[in-house]
């Protein structure tokens, strides 16, 4: 059973998250302050972590930064609307995925869905993969839009591969930049929007009806295309 | 306009070079004239000799008639009785016809010199009036006491031929200076210092000074100034009553913007809660059987009950933020079109029952902005868009860029904005006279016109061109101060 731990300081939200992941099927365990939140962290391996930011003790990015110090399990971070700034220093963090506040069940439950089946162990990303239409050959680094080769700078290959290889997953721009660019980068956002600009038209994504990349304003991009099965 | 000018003194005898040449002249015609005649006609001579003063006198003066009339007594014997012109002044008649001519020359010089004063003096006091005039209007122009000082400063300097105005005046134990001077460096010349009168009382002064070589102030000068000082006293004071009046009026309708505001936050907070809770504890009533679709009917509406007030408490915080001062952009370098792309994205299911239509050129330069704000902003005006327009209709969104600013445009098919409403509809709280049963808070057309000012943008209503509503805004390129 997958267990889930809740780090938040008020007692409402904690039984209805409580509730609702237990109705899931999730073991639940919950606790108020970051402090207990890195104990809990350590001492039960859960398989994920629901964390606020606003907690009594800690700075929720510390408590990312404590616990990244000795797992990688997957965390997503509830936050009200307006903490763009604590949101993206939470991702740079170490964050999986952020929820705002207040959310609908629906969508954190997809997103717990999808931080836990990426932190599966022991999965090297396949070798070719499909989303829909679009086909990629990661080893011959080829990528096929409906069939046919799409040519793809070298930097618009790199994109791509991040992009694809982290399905879901919020990346934030430092990362991406990192990523694609090299570690000397990370506020050059318009060389990275350029870019996303030209894959979505290589790729036929249109921005007002995202199906591949959906973009989050002032933090980064998301890959939300379902990964099809590449063999069949 | 020039009020301050040199004029001659016409009155008193002045022996100016026209007024001489006029005084030789027209005796030298009148002996021309006179000459062949005079043998014969004698009182023709005398006629035109007196012809000739009195041409003199009109013409040039008082000096040149007495010119004219010593030459005209002198010669005229000569020409009438002495063909032979040999100089002979000793004539009773002579004399006597010399002491008319020069009686002549003086009453009619004096006449003329009077006239032509009056008439300078009717033309300066013209002139005066006219400026006092000009100046009590400009300066009664609903200004407060600073820029009125200011304005009485620059006012005087042309007029009365200055260099330099200094204005000090002392209002409501506030002391208040405006200090204006022509271009070009030039040393001081002669001053002369006035006093602001209040009744008997002096509340400041007024120096005023002319370059170095221009003329000393005249009585005149010192007159006029006097009262242009006793303009701006009143101007002054009338400015003052007036910036206290508004500041009243303020209060007033600070007031008034409370209670508007109180009432409609508290029902604007209450409604959702009354619908969720009513939702809610039909729910939990245990002797109420619900079947499937009442139960999700209950619970759709809680969804969405629960997303109204999220908004509303979501834009009385924003609204909170700009009272506090506290909206500051986090700004990063942000395409437009990227962000409106993403919001249509978002707001395209709740836009379904319009056709959203949207112009947005990929190649236009960067902004820095807050992307999460901007996004606000757009929010905000599509969901107006989508309130005020009708069920089918289109509603345009365009991004342009125009002298170094972007420009964003969303126009609707709605019923428009009557004009005397298109500022006030960015007040908040503020609910179009057309549409008052329209929901939403009254805030979101607030917080976006705080947010483009903090980009240092403005926001603007037009009219359609084919009816409905545009509201538009822009935001230069740089960073600009608000």
């Amino acid at each position: 059973m997958n267990r889930v731990l809740v780090v938040d300081d008020e007692p409402q939200i904690r039984r209805a998250l409580r509730t609702s992941l237990e109705a899931h099927g999730y073991e639940v365990q919950t606790v108020g302050t970051g402090e207990e939140a890195v104990i809990g962290a350590a001492e039960s391996a859960p398989e994920l972590m629901l964390l606020d930011l606003g907690l009594p003790d800690l700075d929720g990015t510390e408590v990312i930064r404590r616990v990244r110090g000795f797992t990688e399990l997957p965390i997503i971070v509830l936050s009200v609307r307006d903490a763009q700034q604590d949101k993206v220093a939470a991702l740079d963090a170490g964050a999986d995925d952020y929820v705002t506040k207040p959310f609908a069940m629906e969508e954190l439950l997809a997103r717990a869905r999808a931080a836990m089946r990426r932190a599966q162990p022991g999965e090297p990303p396949a070798p070719t993969m499909r989303f829909g239409a679009l086909e990629m050959d990661l080893g011959r680094r080829l990528v096929l839009l409906e069939g046919e080769t799409l040519r793809l700078t070298p930097t618009e290959y790199q994109l791509l591969e991040a992009f694809a290889t982290h399905p879901g997953k919020l990346l934030t721009h430092q990362w991406l930049l990192r990523k694609v660019w090299g570690q000397g980068y990370g506020t050059e956002t318009t060389y990275l929007r350029t870019y996303v600009r030209a894959l979505r038209k290589k790729l036929g994504d249109d921005a007002q009806a995202p199906q591949l990349i959906v973009t989050e304003p002032g933090v980064g991009y998301r890959w939300i295309a379902e990964s099809t099965d590449a063999e069949s | 306009m020039v009020v301050s000018e040199e004029h001659e003194a016409e009155g008193t005898a002045k022996f100016t070079l026209r007024g001489t040449v006029i005084g030789l002249i027209t005796p030298a015609i009148a002996t021309a004239i006179a000459f062949p005649l005079a043998p014969a006609r004698p009182e023709i001579s005398i006629a035109l000799f007196m012809l000739a003063v009195v041409i003199a006198a009109v013409a040039g003066g008082l000096g040149a008639g007495l010119i004219a009339g010593i030459l005209a007594s002198t010669i005229r014997p000569l020409v009438v009785e002495d063909p032979q012109l040999t100089f002979r002044f000793d004539d009773v008649e002579d004399v006597a016809t010399g002491v008319v001519f020069l009686s002549v020359a003086l009453i009619v010089g004096l006449l003329v010199g009077q006239a032509s004063e009056d008439r300078a003096r009717a033309s300066r006091r013209e002139r005066e009036a006219r400026f006092l005039g000009t100046l009590s209007s400009t300066l009664h122009t609903g200004e407060v006491p600073d820029r009125v000082l200011d304005e009485f400063a620059e006012v005087l300097l042309e007029p009365f031929a200055l260099s330099k105005v200094e204005v000090e005046a002392s209002l409501d134990g506030t002391e208040l200076r405006a200090v204006s001077r022509t271009d070009g460096e030039s040393s001081p010349g002669p001053r002369t210092t006035v006093p602001l009168l209040a009744g008997e009382a002096s509340i400041g002064r007024l120096v005023a000074e002319r370059p170095d070589g221009g003329r000393p102030f005249s009585r005149d000068d010192q007159l006029l100034l006097e009262a242009a000082a006793r303009q701006a006293t009143a101007a002054l004071d009338r400015a003052r009553l007036d910036a206290r009046a508004r500041i009243a009026q303020l209060d007033a309708e600070t007031n008034q913007l409370r209670a508007a505001m109180f009432s409609s936050v508290t029902h604007d907070l209450r409604t959702p809660l009354a619908s969720i809770k009513a939702g809610v504890t039909s729910l939990l009533d245990a002797a109420v059987h619900h079947d499937p679709e009442q139960e999700r009917d209950l619970l759709t509406t809680i969804l969405e009950e629960t997303d109204r007030l999220n908004r509303l408490v979501g834009n009385l915080l924003d609204l909170a933020r700009i009272r506090a001062g506290a909206l500051t952009p986090t700004r990063q370098q942000a395409a437009m079109d990227e962000i409106v792309e993403v919001v249509l994205a978002r707001m395209r299911p709740r836009l379904v029952h319009h056709t959203v239509a949207a112009d947005l050129p990929s190649d236009l330069p960067d902004v820095s902005v807050d992307p999460v704000q901007l996004d606000q902003v757009l929010t905000n005006l599509l969901e107006n868009a989508g309130r005020h327009a009708p069920e089918g209709s289109e509603i345009r969104v365009s991004v342009q860029w125009i002298r170094d600013a972007v420009q964003v445009r969303i126009a609707d098919q709605g019923p428009g904005i009557p004009l005397d409403e298109r500022e006030r509809v960015f007040e908040a709280f503020y609910r179009g006279s057309s549409s008052p049963e329209t929901p939403g808070s009254g805030l979101g057309l607030a917080i976006s016109k705080a947010v483009v000012v903090a980009h240092g943008g403005r926001i603007w209503i037009e009219g359609g061109p084919d009816g409905g509503c545009v509201v538009a805004f822009e935001i230069p390129r740089e960073e600009v101060a608000p």
